[in-house]
């Protein structure tokens, strides 16, 4: 069953201009401030309770497609989790009022599994295929939540900074094993990670004796996703320079002028601005790109 | 004699300049066992050569590149361009 998000938050819970600015350029944003311990805590004894010698139990596998939220019906935690104003606040900025959760699924890695996933997005992250009437600018949000400590050595989830800016469909990517950039999102207990679709991610070899887990929901919005977080300053001398000095943030193989101006037209979108007017002609997009 | 197996390792630099920085990486290694783990998505943070001509120099063989990428706003950006594939012949315990 679907989740539909209707309660308003308040402003000043909202996403600034520079986390936003930060989500743009680098396809997510993570906290390690929104979960108290107890919650994690809670979450993590849910957790290793659904897990056997060897594998999951079988009411939480992701792929039970008549059970898609198997692991967020058996949690009261999670919930509370997923619930909390801030949390909340921070999908309302990215997502807008309205938000269904689309689907969740807890990833069970077990002690010392020495191989990895391969680099993909899930499925839609090709930003230019897209269903009829679908703005070109929406996307979806995947939530990663790490309830204990995920050193690097345990392996929490891979992600190449800036990678939602390329279109590339689901295991498009699975060529690749070691890209500049790369970073694990290691971080203590109750860290929680809101990724652009597109990112690219894999997970990765657990080199520990533990388990480790990781929940994921995936989030799809329900209104154009334009003014949404708290905009003042968006404009700004800061802002502009916070893009200028980004400029070449995340380039690779040489992509950073094309990237520089699509995100400019991306941010001026999401904050409700009109499309930029060149009175040049030449294309330039002023101070952002 | 004893067998020979292809070793592929393929590098994507940041332009089409042989020598210019390694930014991606992976290695296909046919001389593996088929239960042996072969190079794993976030295993290394340091390229194994810095460039194509580095790796040339230690024996590497190219054997094919990429076209040069078409650069278009219709076409935004994707892939990683500059990719090159390189090849090694090594011999296996027959």
């Amino acid at each position: 069953m679907a989740i539909a998000e209707t309660e308003m938050v308040a402003q000043t819970e909202l996403l600034d201009v520079r986390q936003m600015a930060r989500f743009v350029t680098d396809g997510f944003i993570e906290f390690d401030d929104l979960v108290p311990d107890e919650l994690s805590e809670a979450i993590h004894a849910d957790e290793l309770a659904s897990v056997g010698q060897d594998s999951p139990i079988p009411e939480v596998r992701w792929h039970i497609t008549d059970n898609p939220h198997g692991f967020y019906e058996r949690s009261a935690a999670v919930r509370a989790v997923h619930n909390l104003p801030r949390v909340k606040a921070v999908l309302q900025s990215l997502l807008g009022p309205g938000h269904v959760a689309s689907h969740s699924a807890l990833h069970c890695t077990g002690p010392r599994k020495d191989t990895a996933q391969m680099w993909h997005v899930d499925a839609g992250g090709r930003r230019q295929v897209r269903l009829p009437g679908v703005h070109p600018w929406s996307f979806d949000i995947l939530t990663a939540y790490f309830a204990h400590d995920t050193p690097h050595e345990m392996g929490p989830t891979l992600v190449l900074p800036g990678s939602h800016m390329r279109s590339v469909l689901g295991p498009d990517a699975a060529r690749y094993k070691n890209i500049a950039g790369q970073k694990r999102l290691s971080g203590k207990a109750g860290r929680i990670a809101f990724m652009h679709e597109a990112l690219w991610h894999c997970a990765q070899t657990n080199e520990t004796d533990q388990w480790r887990f990781m929940f994921k929901i995936r989030y799809n919005p329900r209104v154009p996703q334009r003014g949404l977080f708290n905009t003042d300053g968006w404009d700004s001398e800061e802002i502009r320079r916070f893009f200028r000095m980004n400029k070449g943030a995340h380039d690779l193989t040489g992509e950073s002028s094309a990237v520089a101006q699509e995100r400019a037209d991306w941010w001026r979108y999401l904050c409700g601005a009109d499309e930029l007017v060149d009175p040049s002609g030449t294309g330039a997009h002023g101070d952002y790109a | 004699m004893a067998p020979v197996r292809q070793q592929i390792l393929i590098l994507h630099l940041q332009s089409g300049d042989l020598g210019s920085q390694t930014v991606a990486w992976a290695l296909y290694d046919g001389a593996m066992a088929a239960d042996a783990v072969q190079m794993q998505t976030g295993s290394e943070y340091e390229p194994p050569y810095d460039s194509v001509l580095a790796a040339m120099r230690d024996g590497w063989r190219v054997f094919q590149a990429s076209p040069l990428p078409e650069r278009s706003a219709a076409t935004g950006t994707g892939q990683l361009a500059n990719e090159f594939w390189l090849e090694r012949n090594v011999n296996v315990e027959g």
